[in-house]
């Protein structure tokens, strides 16, 4: 049985398009402090850093850890780098709360980013081959098809997307952090706006963000400690699988399903849109939440879109198992730091400190990310109550 | 036996790349444009060139910028037989680590010399600025022997 750990500080940036202020030190520091000021904490305090960044091609900083350590104070400490891809932001702080859980480390330092104004994600997600007919699709291009076969087999409505681009934007309308403030979007608005990769239209995929987030993961002693309400770490979970093989079923990944149940025989979760009080899950492109609705447990095989048209995953429409209050992908991705965020807004939820998008009286939350070919999971559950 | 027909395609990859330097970095940049050199201050009151933005033993924020001397001497150095496209000199020349009067620690740049023999560990050199000054480190050509 691992040592308890929990989450005593949160700290991110204003997503938003480009951040030409700072430097990449900068931007991480900037969230790195700000995750120390709510700990009540200093440099001082933190035994060892853990970095995550989705790949160095995209900003072309090889090994940014190493040049990272002056902004986060690690000169000196252990700085280990986690690479997984568009999960990364996850992995990042299952790896650093392993740390804790072991008892290798007392209190440690997560930090995660991208800036993507500096960044070529689109050319480093699809380069060009020799003898291969270059397409440049993106990430967009490889789930479209994901997604089409998702609606095959579903039969479900059209406007699926639409509905999940809007609820989420109107929830992005009440974090201030968030990159997209659209607090007047309407279904018409993005079934109007342009195709990109059918059925994924503009409104229905994520914008291209600058930003970091960074948390403070703390043992039991200090956690109790805590200057702030912690965020008890309940379960941790990783999996992966390749990116294509025989009978593999991308709509709804084995991976996925096993990290899943994993982390919820950890944290006792039988029931999971009964058990949890609310989700951050990784939905870059609208029609995964429903994909995931159901990979996750939530509903039935085929069913998850029901729940997304009856306004379940919606705060706006009071639904029960509100997803992505943060306003999730669809209103902020900051690539690598994206996984992370989910997890961070999950903690700040039981923590009871996620402002205008709180729900109320939240006292167990998922975490969820995903990465590459939708091959990389990594999920955490966390509770405002001591395990 | 002949040697079978390999099948081959010429294969460049190539990003283009953005960044933004930040309060720091950026000033050394644009000082060199206006042909100064500065460092900064850090917490144990060492001279930094180039600046950095963060304080290497208390993680705290520097700001305090300190102009440093144009002419400095030779810490270490390694000389270039025969350059490669990428170095900034197509004729023989000498890396060198190069303590700035007014700095506390040394900055590598190039030196230009006639041969390895007129370059030596506690020689001084000066700056040479380029015809266009932009706010690349480029901007100082390379350093001389005085």
């Amino acid at each position: 049985m691992a040592n308890l750990a929990a989450v005593v500080g949160v700290g991110q940036t204003k997503y938003t398009t480009k951040r030409q202020d700072v430097s990449i030190a900068g931007l991480v520091r900037e969230a790195a402090v700000n995750a120390l000021q709510d700990a009540d904490l200093g440099w001082d305090d933190i035994d060892a850093v853990i970095l995550g960044k989705a790949p160095d091609m995209f900003e072309g900083v090889i090994m940014p850890e190493v040049y990272l350590t002056d902004a986060l104070g690690c000169n000196g400490k252990p700085m280990i780098r986690v690479h997984t891809a568009g999960s990364v932001g996850g992995s990042t702080a299952i790896v650093a709360a392993s740390h804790v859980q072991s008892g290798t480390f007392r209190r440690v330092l997560t930090v995660s980013f991208e800036k993507q104004s500096e960044s070529n994600a689109m050319w480093a997600l699809s380069n060009p081959q020799p003898f291969s007919t270059h397409l440049n699709a993106g990430a967009g291009g490889y789930f479209a098809p994901i997604i089409r076969e998702y609606i095959r087999r579903s039969n479900a409505p059209k406007d699926v997307g639409i509905k999940v681009a809007v609820k989420d934007r109107l929830h992005g309308a009440r974090n201030p952090l968030a990159h997209l403030q659209k607090p007047d979007i309407t279904m018409q608005e993005v079934e109007e706006s342009f195709m990109l990769w059918d059925p994924i239209r503009f409104l229905e995929a994520c914008p291209s963000s600058d930003g970091a987030c960074a948390m403070v993961i703390a043992n039991e002693e200090l956690a109790d400690k805590a200057a702030k309400q912690p965020a008890w770490i309940r379960g941790v979970a990783m999996r992966s699988e390749p990116t294509t093989f025989a009978g593999r079923d991308e709509v709804n990944p084995q991976a996925g399903r096993d990290c899943a149940a994993d982390v919820y025989k950890q944290a006792g979760i039988t029931d999971p849109r009964k058990d949890l009080d609310c989700a951050e899950v990784y939905v870059p492109f609208s029609w995964y939440e429903p994909m995931w609705l159901e990979n996750l447990g939530f509903a039935p095989i085929g069913e998850g879109w029901k729940l997304t048209m009856e306004g379940a995953t919606s705060l706006d429409e009071g639904g029960d198992i509100p997803w992505n209050c943060s306003g999730g992908v669809l209103s902020s991705n900051a690539i690598g730091a994206s996984g992370m965020i989910r997890f961070a807004e999950a903690a700040r939820q039981v923590r009871g400190d996620a402002g205008d998008h709180q729900v109320e009286g939240a006292k167990l939350a998922l975490g969820h990310a995903y990465g590459g070919g939708a091959q990389f999971f990594a999920m955490w559950v966390v509770g405002s109550e001591k395990p | 036996m002949s040697q079978p027909d390999v099948l081959n395609q010429a294969f460049e990859l190539g990003f283009t790349y953005t960044r933004s330097t930040g309060p720091v970095i950026g000033r050394f940049f644009t000082e060199l444009r206006n042909r100064n050199i500065v460092g900064i201050k850090a917490s144990d009151g060492r001279v930094v060139v180039p600046p950095m933005e963060y304080d290497p033993d208390t993680a705290e924020e520097l700001s305090e910028f300190v102009e440093v001397g144009q002419q400095g001497e030779i810490v270490s150095f390694a000389w270039v037989k025969e350059p490669r496209e990428a170095h900034p000199m197509d004729v023989p020349f000498a890396w060198a680590m190069i303590k700035l009067d007014g700095a506390d620690v040394p900055m590598v740049h190039c030196i230009a010399a006639a041969n390895e023999s007129a370059v030596a560990t506690g020689a001084r050199v000066q700056v040479v600025w380029a015809d266009e000054t932009i706010g690349y480190i480029t901007d100082i050509r390379c350093f001389e022997l005085l």
